[in-house]
């Protein structure tokens, strides 16, 4: 019983949290395309509160942000770090606790926000026992990940460790300031002062919970799947530590035409800009190894996931920067420009590589993949089915934007958004079969008898 | 070479992190007094004002209703941009990031509570193109205490129009009671004089009519019915009932003009009513559109194209007897 619940067999705990983040990615995509439809057809389901956006919206991020995207990153590091640091996860079994105690927490987070109890500020809904409950994973997370590091075999730190071990520390931090959980009733601080803390946790939740473990993800898998070393040591160094100063300054950025102070504004938009360079540090060490052997990229399917989030980082990473200048937010703020953006940013980049991930571990962690053509359909089904919502939502975004400064009120615009909201339902269909396909498929690789060895220590870890 | 260690990429990161941390959320408290001292609008809220606010973020009403006017907007509220004192006293201060429906910073008074209970009710009922979901599940109480948080949006600015609603509300109910005759008489005595003579200064065409009716489906189908009597789903919560255009045939309209009279109503709408302005989302040419369809569907006298025609007819000064 005790071995079942939490076995001490390397590798399983991190299959498991891959179980688990394939099962949210499916119910968050769900409610994702829930929140789509009744912006099509507001009366088409019953009226009931767990149907109405408001609802719907912060329990589709949430469930995804921690349900889909932390678990394959828990999953992931699990054994990344060991695999690079040629040893053993220190404590198994509590890793396997960990994937229990993780889904309760996860359990409760759409049962908070379906009910309504929120903490009304956007990205730090979930009410303060909610937020107790993921600072002790995270904790537990830090802890496994800390003893196994003391214990390496291999000197040489790799990078993707260093954004591991750092970003589950920042994560630690940034969450709980950000939900201001000193004060559980509210977790909130007053007037613009909240809303200004609130960008700096909403920002970082992308700048320093995802990005350091999606980053550490490709740089793991991306030089193993083309068999080639990282291109730069040094830009690896410069890449990290300008990763932490440049994008936790950032976050008044989603309040530029609020009113805080001017100079807060300024520093936001320099860092905005500046981001590009850590981008670029991470892209030139990841893309230049790739060059002549895009095949052995393109024949691997989680390889192929991981490279496209890079390439949705790329993209993300410029967009974002651009419309931090005052002049395109006149356009852009308020609109559906920004959700699309969003949604690139957190699931082009953090998800693919999640994805990409799970796919290209689990033979790694002794599974073959249950099918690489239900994998490939996938891919193709989740790529269309992004860059539609993504291109949905940027020309709605526009047409918002530019009819609000011509004086049209908000109503009148309402019709002309509803093609758009259609082609971005549709795209929510794709992604929904797709999270179908994915839960399918890891399920069976990991139910289905044990096929191949057990988990393989890295034999040619790239000392970068 | 140099190696990361473990205490680096801990103790190191976190070290950066806490000083600009300091630097970018702990600084601005501490250095910006505008923040805490609260505007000129501002008042507290009642208790049933907070009740309210607290279902209006259970609802997530924020993912969709913003609460801060920028300088360049245009729509509802825009002549008040927002200021940090608006929100000093307010934990999960309800900025919101996303515009699906208008800002709601200034939206106290500018509808009467009745018109707030049809739209919570079926936001189709009094916006017929709205994609706001239908709160009908709302208990009274509940329904009330939202109303009243609504209604306080804007502070003392909003106040000062809730009054306004409230004392016009009491001479439209009291002519609504003394019957369809006192009722019209009433409606008529708050257009001035010049706009009861302006008739409608364009044709009806093909192509107007049908943009009337599209105006008139896209504005007003939700209260005044599909044909004009009165009897839109919205007649189930408001009072007094929405206008049924038909009873103006029977008594005529003064000065034998209904363009002008329409023209104005449907710009400045009825205080103390549902009837809401449409000065700010309909072009002139638009609300002379729909004048056209409402006086030829549904009261049966058209004026339009007559003497004095021409757009500047409503300025030309008026011969005294």
């Amino acid at each position: 019983m005790i071995d079942f619940l939490f076995p001490d067999e390397p590798g399983s705990a991190s299959r498991r949290f891959f179980m688990t983040a394939s099962f949210w990615l499916l119910v968050g995509l769900t409610f994702g395309l829930l929140g789509a439809i009744v912006m099509i057809a507001p009366d088409l389901m019953p009226a009931l509160a767990p149907f109405s956006f408001g609802r719907l919206r912060p329990t589709h991020i949430n469930v995804l942000i921690f349900g889909f995207l932390l678990s394959a990153y828990f999953g992931g590091l699990l054994y990344v770090v060991p695999a690079v640091c040629r040893t053993r996860l220190s404590y198994e079994r509590l890793a396997n606790f960990a994937v229990w105690y993780w889904n309760v927490v996860l359990l409760s987070i759409p049962a908070a926000l379906l009910h309504g109890w929120t903490q009304g500020r956007e990205y730090a809904e979930m009410p303060w026992i909610v937020d107790i409950g993921i600072l002790v994973a995270v904790a537990v997370l830090a802890f496994l990940v800390f003893t196994t590091i003391a214990r390496r075999k291999e000197n040489l730190l790799y990078v993707s460790v260093w954004y591991i071990a750092g970003g589950l520390i920042w994560t630690f931090f940034v969450f709980a300031v950000g939900n201001v959980v000193w004060n559980p009733p509210t977790g909130s601080w007053f007037g613009m002062n909240d809303q200004i803390l609130m960008w700096f946790y909403g920002h970082n939740v992308v700048g320093l919970v995802v990005t350091p473990q999606a980053i550490a993800l490709a740089y793991f898998i991306i030089p193993r799947a083309t068999r080639t070393p990282l291109y730069s040591h040094a830009l690896s160094l410069f890449g990290f530590w300008a990763l932490i100063v440049m994008y936790t300054h950032t976050g008044t950025h989603h309040l530029l035409q609020a009113p805080v102070p001017q100079w807060l504004k300024v520093i936001s938009i320099v860092n905005s800009i500046a981001l590009i360079i850590p981008v670029f540090a991470f892209l030139t060490n990841v893309w230049l190894p790739i060059k002549d052997r895009f095949g052995r990229i393109y024949d691997d399917v989680g390889a192929k996931m991981v490279f496209t989030g890079t390439v949705w980082y790329f993209i993300t990473c410029l967009q974002g920067p651009f419309h931090s200048l005052p002049s395109v937010q006149r356009v852009t703020h308020f609109t559906q420009w920004v959700v699309a953006h969003a949604h690139i940013a957190l699931f082009g980049f953090g998800g693919f590589i999640a994805m990409g991930a799970i796919y290209f571990l689990l033979p790694l962690l002794g599974r073959e993949i249950y099918s690489k053509r239900l994998a490939n359909m996938q891919y193709w089904l989740m790529l269309v089915g992004l860059t539609g919502l993504f291109l949905s939502l940027t020309f709605a975004g526009l047409i918002q934007g530019e009819g609000w400064l011509n004086g049209e009120v908000v109503y009148r615009l309402l019709p002309e958004l509803q093609r758009y909201f259609l082609v971005r339902g549709i795209s929510g269909v794709l992604l929904v079969i797709g999270g179908g396909l994915f839960i399918f498929n890891v399920w069976m690789t990991l139910l289905r008898k044990k096929s191949g060895a057990g988990p393989a220590l890295t034999k040619e870890v790239v000392t970068a | 070479m140099i190696h990361m260690n473990p205490k680096i990429v801990g103790l190191g990161t976190t070290f950066l992190l806490l000083l600009i941390f300091g630097a970018v959320v702990v600084a601005p408290r501490y250095t910006n007094p505008e923040s805490d001292r609260v505007s000129d609008t501002y008042r507290p809220r009642t208790d049933l004002e907070e009740k309210g606010r607290a279902l209006y973020i259970s609802y997530g009403c924020q993912y969709c209703h913003t609460q801060y006017i920028r300088t360049i907007d245009w729509d509802l509220g825009a002549d008040r941009i927002a200021q940090a004192g608006d929100y000093a006293r307010d934990t999960s201060p309800q900025l919101g990031s996303n515009r699906i429906g208008p800002d709601l910073s200034q939206e106290g008074g500018e509808h009467t509570d009745d018109w707030h209970f049809a739209h919570f009710r079926n936001p189709r009922w009094t916006r017929p193109e709205s994609i706001m979901p239908s709160f009908s599940y709302l208990a009274p109480e509940e329904r009330k205490a939202m109303t009243a948080y609504v209604q306080s949006l804007g502070g003392r600015s909003a106040d000062g129009r809730v009054e306004r609603q409230w004392h016009w509300r009491r001479q439209a109910i009291a002519a609504y009671q003394a019957g369809v005759d006192e009722n019209i008489r009433w409606l008529h005595s708050k257009v001035p004089d010049g706009w009861l003579r302006v008739p409608n200064p364009y044709p009806i065409t093909d192509a107007s009519f049908k943009r009337g009716e599209v105006i008139y489906q896209r504005h007003c189908l939700g209260c005044h019915g599909p044909v004009g009597d009165g009897q839109g789903p919205a007649v189930a919560e408001i009072y007094p009932p929405p206008l049924n255009f038909t009873t103006l045939k029977r008594h005529g309209i003064a000065g034998g003009a209904t363009g002008g009279m329409l023209y104005y109503q449907i710009m400045n709408g009825i205080t103390g009513t549902a009837m809401p302005y449409f000065k700010r989302e309909l072009e002139s040419e638009k609300i002379w559109d729909v004048s056209n369809y409402v006086a030829r569907q549904f009261i049966g006298i058209v004026d339009a194209n007559q003497e004095p025609k021409g757009i500047d007819a409503a300025f030309e000064p008026v011969e005294k007897k």
